[in-house]
This record gives structure tokens, C-alpha cells and sequence, in this order.
């Protein structure tokens, strides 16, 4: 059974790029038409949101999921196609969206909340519930512009979630509030998912479509680029994103090679680009992974690893600028996405020390851990404070892990652990 | 399209809307609520001063046969154009207000504009109370004040269609709000309110008569101050320019206000 049905839905914007203001531009302008572009924030839309799923909408800014949002919503009509929705819908596009600043914060959740669809009698039901999930005490009672933002947005967000959807829509806003808040929103979606409220989120962290979501679509200018799984979307997302960034970057490498061999060298007011580089600037702006092979204990190139036996992961990079103390990371996926092993330089406390041009981090294992299986690597490379990402390559380099010679366990790892029988020493914790 | 029916559904809302509008309105104010009072008040007062006492104009003779009092018979007038203005300004200021409201959360459009609606129907009520309350005092008191009432609703629907026509127009082209203001000026003495229409020549008078407003007025005055029942004639012209101006102003603004709004 699905809660909502969306069906060939085309939503066309007029982009008004010399639009009249006032009634005697409109006059003396000859042609009305001129400045009038259209644009389709949605190009034949369709999918079905399962009822009781919790489904997100992924793609850049701007891709439409906030348009489409708007029109499951009812605040946009699509210029063609359909949008049927079964149950009662509770939007959260913007927090404390119909705070009035002067009221209390009492006046503004019965407003809120009437504005949600709910009566009278419903609020007083949850008033009290409302106000202790926002955690905003006696403040209450006063003007809601007195409130810090944190406040704010709680008691926004506690509203919409008490007025008993059967349809929440969300947009891009759980990323707000403090650590501990976000904990509790989430935990009060798994529940409301759990009553079986469909929950239709727009957000850019693919950690909470992998984690929390069933269903995902991928829009890209509009247009339906993929709909499924939300694990499969995501990744499938990442990669597109990791992709469109190198391409970008070796446009704009492009462009400033160009302009270093015209006349904006005299002006000096470009860098020179060594035109060589060029086609080797493709890949990440500042530090790019190069390379990523496996070798054994001899050095050799490997494409399979066996349990119990060395074996090394070589992360070959190119540092197009000095950087001081990148952070070289790995984790291990299995390969249907659950995660074995990761960890970082800075993790392991390790400081790489200022790195430029070409260089090779090796990862060495003394004996692999890894179980047989098909596993997949991503490798990456960040800033020193783990904040900005040089590059990355999410889950693309595989490994198979053999068995080798060695008794082995079930799992995924073989831990470095030994049975030891009747020795006494772990025998009694407390005693001798 | 949203239909009445529709609209009735989301009354909870248009109360709160209206609730709201009303509680804001005047916090932190020392004097609050009077202030509903004092503009009318004052508004009143300069007008009999400049034409009751600097130019001398006479008041006719009121229902009860002796009494002449200008201020309470300008104010009859004033009321019913305090209404009319007073809906279609707020028409105006309530869609753009609650523009930012209706791109977040769907609820039919026509919900804030009857909010706000509301909000000066409950002014015109008191200052429709203050008006019997004088005409008490001065004894000039008949049943056919009951009338009030319908023609308030009268005039609200006949406003209330052009303020959504307005509003909605308001959205795209800021002028609309400039035009009205000087629209409401020309208005306002192209209606007789602060004079009798006797003093004018036939042919204005003629001209006036194109004026609905002439007949809410008028009507007003003969329920108010003459205790007498407005003509048939001037019940027409109101009925049938409300139910044109409501009308046609909810299937306009109706069909447009979606579109209107995702311009916001």
C-alpha cells in the first residue's frame, strides 16, 4: 500500500529575469515576453513512497526535492502529472515556520499546531508532551523572541511532531539543534516509523539515508535519476557527486591554463599553471589519491589477500600544494555495506608531517585479519582536523580475502585470541 | 480551488489567525486596546470640528425629531467607510503577511484573508456599539438599528471581494498598495460622508449615485440617525454589488492565489 503516489509530475517555474515591479514597467515595456524564462524544477517525476516506510530524497541543491516536497505537500500544483496522498500530512519545512515573535511560546504552539491541521481539543492533549520534548520549561510563557535558536527550532520541531501524522514531511531540518536533541528527533522518527507514520525526508547526509531510511530517489535538475534501496541510492549518489567534483575541478584547471597562456599573464593577475599539470590536475585540487594497490610481504602487486598472511595497502597520492599533516584514513566494508574495520592517522596517532608532490602512505598488516570474503576498501585523505575532504574513494578498491593455510573462524575477523585451558589466571578476577 | 466548504474545514485556524492578529497587535502598548478607540475618536473629532463648527455644516434632523448633532451623524457615515476601508486594507496586508506561511504549510489561502476580515468586523461592532450608546444618550433610538447588522455584512462582502482581488494584485505589483491609498482618498470625498448630498448640484448627485458606496452610507444613516428603513432601491444596489464583489472575488482570488504564491 502506498501513502503517496506520485505520477509524471512536471512542475515548470517562470524565471522572472526582468520582471515588472510596478505597473509602469509593465506599461512602457514592449514585449511582456522578453524577460519571462521557464525552467522545470521537475521533469516527469514519479514514484511511490510505501506506507509506514521512512523515505528520503537526495541530489545537490537545487535538483527539485524541495519542489517536490512542496508539491506531496499540496503548496505546490504540478503544472502536469498527479500526487495522491493518502493520510494526513504534517510539514516541517522551516522550523517555528508561523512563530509569531511577539506571542508566547504557548499562543504560537496552539497557532502552529492549528496550522498543522490539529483542533483545540487535540492540542490541549499534547500540550504538555509538546512542551517537555522541546525541554523548554517555563520559558513558555514568554514572547518566543526572547528565545535562544536552539529553542526555537525545538519547540518547532516538537510541535510538528505531536500533531499525529500519518504523513510527516521533513525538510533538510533535523540537522539543527544540539547533539542530544538531534538523538532524541531521531529516535522519536524511528518511533513515530514504528506506529507506522510514512516519513518523506529531504536531507544531505547519506548517513542518515544508509542508517535510517528504506527508500530513496535521487533527483538531479529535476529529473528521476534513480529510485530504490537507501543504501544502494546513496552510494550510488556519493559516487556521482565524487565523479561531477573531479570533472568540475579539471574544468576549472582547463580554464585557468587557458587564461595563464593569454594576456591575463602579463596583467600577472593569474597563477601560472604549468600546462603539463593540466591533465593531471583532474583528479583532487589539493591532494589527490593517485593509486590505491595491494602487495604482499615481498612487495608484489596483489589483487587477493589471505587470511593469517601479511599484506599491505598502498595509498599513492599527489599533493598539488604543501599540506601540513593530512590525514590518511581506510575503512572496510563487507560487500553488502556492513562496515568491518576503519581508522585514521589521527586515530592512530600519527602525524604525517607537511607532504607535497607525489608520495605513497602504505597501510601494513603483519598478518590480515580479514576472513575470506569479498571486501571493499575506501581510502581517504583529509585535512588535519578530519574537516574537509581531499579525496576520497568510497568503496571502490575490492579485495578478496583466500584462506590460507591457518585455522579460521566465522565472521568477518580472525582475532588475534588463543584458547587457554584451566590455567587459573583468568579464572577468578578477584583472586590471588 | 479551494471552496467554501473547504475553507469551513480550517475554521480553527482562521480563529487562531485572527486570534493572533488581534493579541499582537497591541502588545507592548501602554494603552492597548483603547487605541481601537482613539483613532476613530480622533478622526471623528477633527472632522466635526473642520465641518461641523469651521464651515458650519448642519446635521439634518434625526429620527427622534428634535435632535441635530453632527458628530453622531457623520459618525453613522464613518463607521460604514472606516468598514469598508478598513477590509480592504487589511485584505492587502494579510496576504503579504502571511506569505511566508503559506510557501511552508498547505492551508487554503482564503483561511488569513478571513482572518483578517475578522479582525475589523470586531472593530466595526464597537464602533458600531459607541454609535447606539450616543444615539441612547441623545434618545434617538428605534428597532430599525437592528439593520446595522446586515448592512455591516453587506459591506464586508462587497469590500472583502475587492480587497481579495487587491491583495492578490498586491503581490505581484507593489503599486497596488500606493493606487489603493490614494484610491481610498478620492474615494472617501467622492462619497457623501463628511457632506449632505443636497448641496450639490443634480448632475453630481447623478454621478454619485454610481457610487455603491453612496448607498451604504446612506443606508447606514437612515437605520442610525433617521430610524428609517433604507429604500428598496439602495437595498438592490447593495445586494447586488456584495454578491458580485464576493463572487467574483473568490473565483479570482481562488484561482490565482496558488500560483500567486509560489511567486512569494
Amino acid at each position: 500500500m502506498s501513502a503517496i503516489v506520485v505520477e509524471g509530475v512536471s512542475k515548470k517555474f517562470r524565471l522572472h529575469t526582468d520582471r515588472a515591479h510596478s505597473l509602469k514597467e509593465l506599461i512602457t515595456r514592449r514585449d511582456r515576453n522578453a524577460g519571462i524564462d521557464q525552467f522545470y524544477a521537475l521533469d516527469d517525476v514519479s514514484l511511490e513512497i510505501p506506507e509506514g516506510s521512512m523515505y528520503a530524497l537526495v541530489g545537490h541543491n537545487g535538483s527539485g526535492k524541495s519542489t517536490l516536497l512542496r508539491c506531496i505537500a499540496g503548496i505546490y500544483r504540478p503544472t502536469t502529472g498527479s500526487v495522491k496522498v493518502q493520510g494526513r500530512i504534517s510539514t516541517l519545512l522551516e522550523l517555528g515556520a508561523g512563530f509569531h515573535p511577539d506571542l508566547t511560546g504557548r499562543e504560537n504552539v496552539y497557532m502552529n499546531a492549528t496550522i498543522l491541521g490539529m483542533s483545540k481539543k487535540q492540542i490541549d492533549g499534547v500540550f504538555d508532551d509538546i512542551v517537555e520534548f522541546a525541554g523548554i520549561g517555563d520559558f513558555i510563557d514568554s514572547p518566543v523572541k526572547i528565545y535562544s535558536s536552539g529553542m526555537y527550532v525545538r519547540l518547532g520541531f516538537s510541535v510538528a511532531i505531536h500533531v499525529d501524522p500519518e504523513i510527516l514531511i521533513i525538510d533538510e531540518v533535523i540537522a539543527v539543534g544540539d547533539e542530544e536533541f538531534q538523538r532524541k528527533c531521531f529516535d522519536h522518527l524511528a518511533d513515530l516509523r514504528r506506529r507506522g507514520v510514512t516519513i518523506v525526508v529531504v536531507t544531505h547526509g547519506m548517513g542518515t539515508v544508509e542508517t535510517m531510511c528504506d527508500g530513496a530517489a535521487w533527483l538531479d535538475h529535476g529529473v528521476l535519476q534513480q529510485e530504490g534501496p537507501a543504501a544502494d541510492i546513496a552510494s550510488a549518489y556519493l559516487r556521482r557527486v565524487n565523479e561531477h567534483e573531479r570533472a568540475e575541478r579539471q574544468a576549472d584547471a582547463v580554464a585557468a591554463a587557458e587564461a595563464a597562456t593569454g594576456p591575463g599573464t602579463e596583467l600577472g593577475t593569474v597563477p601560472e599553471v604549468d600546462p603539463a599539470a593540466v591533465t593531471e590536475a583532474w583528479f583532487g585540487e589539493d591532494i589527490e589519491i593517485s593509486e590505491v594497490w595491494f602487495s604482499d610481504s615481498a612487495g608484489e602487486v596483489v589483487s587477493t589477500g589471505t587470511t593469517g598472511e601479511p599484506l599491505t595497502v598502498n595509498i599513492a597520492y599527489r599533493a598539488h600544494r604543501s599540506v601540513e599533516d593530512p590525514v590518511f584514513g581506510y575503512m572496510i566494508h563487507t560487500e553488502n555495506d556492513t562496515p568491518v574495520a576503519g581508522s585514521n592517522t589521527r586515530l592512530s596517532g600519527i602525524e604525517t608531517g607537511k607532504i607535497e608532490g607525489d608520495g605513497v602512505m602504505a597501510i601494513k598488516m603483519e598478518q590480515l585479519q580479514l576472513l575470506p570474503g569479498n571486501y571493499e576498501f575506501t581510502i581517504g585523505i583529509n585535512d588535519k582536523f578530519v574537516q574537509h575532504t581531499f579525496d576520497r574513494h568510497y568503496r571502490s578498491h575490492p579485495l578478496a580475502v583466500r584462506r590460507g593455510t591457518l585455522p579460521i573462524g566465522v565472521g568477518f575477523v580472525e582475532l588475534d585470541a588463543t584458547w587457554i585451558a584451566g590455567s587459573g589466571s583468568g579464572h577468578t578476577p578477584e583472586g590471588s | 480551488m479551494s471552496t467554501p466548504a473547504q475553507v469551513w474545514s480550517y475554521r480553527t485556524l482562521i480563529v487562531n489567525l485572527a486570534q493572533r492578529e488581534l493579541k499582537s497587535r497591541y502588545k507592548r502598548s501602554l494603552l492597548g486596546w483603547m487605541w481601537s478607540l482613539i483613532n476613530p475618536a480622533v478622526t471623528l473629532g477633527v472632522y466635526t470640528v473642520v465641518f461641523g463648527v469651521f464651515f458650519g455644516a448642519q446635521a439634518p434632523v434625526a429620527g427622534n425629531g428634535e435632535s441635530t448633532v453632527f458628530a453622531l451623524w457623520l459618525f453613522c457615515g464613518l463607521v460604514m467607510w472606516n468598514l469598508f476601508s478598513g477590509v480592504i486594507n487589511t485584505a492587502i496586508s494579510s496576504f503579504s503577511g502571511a506569505g511566508g506561511l503559506l510557501t511552508r504549510t498547505y492551508f487554503p489561502p482564503e483561511c488569513p484573508m478571513i482572518a483578517g476580515l475578522i479582525t475589523v468586523i470586531i472593530q466595526a461592532l464597537l464602533e458600531g456599539g459607541i454609535l447606539i450608546f450616543f444615539m441612547v444618550v441623545i434618545g434617538n433610538l428605534s428597532f430599525t438599528m437592528l439593520l446595522i447588522l446586515p448592512l455591516f455584512v453587506l459591506m464586508s462582502c462587497f469590500a472583502f471581494g475587492i480587497g481579495l482581488v487587491l491583495g492578490l494584485m498586491n503581490i505581484r505589483y507593489r503599486d497596488v498598495f500606493y493606487l489603493t491609498g490614494i484610491a481610498m482618498q478620492v474615494l472617501f470625498y467622492a462619497t457623501p460622508i463628511v457632506y449632505q448630498m443636497s448641496i450639490l448640484s443634480p448632475t453630481a448627485q447623478a454621478i454619485l449615485r454610481f457610487n455603491p458606496l453612496t448607498s451604504y452610507v446612506g443606508a447606514m444613516r437612515q437605520v442610525a440617525y433617521f430610524l428609517d428603513f433604507p429604500t428598496p432601491g439602495s437595498w438592490m444596489v447593495m445586494i447586488s454589488s456584495a454578491a458580485v464583489s464576493l463572487v467574483g472575488g473568490w473565483i479570482i482570488f481562488s484561482r490565482w492565489a496558488p500560483t500567486v504564491i509560489e511567486e512569494l
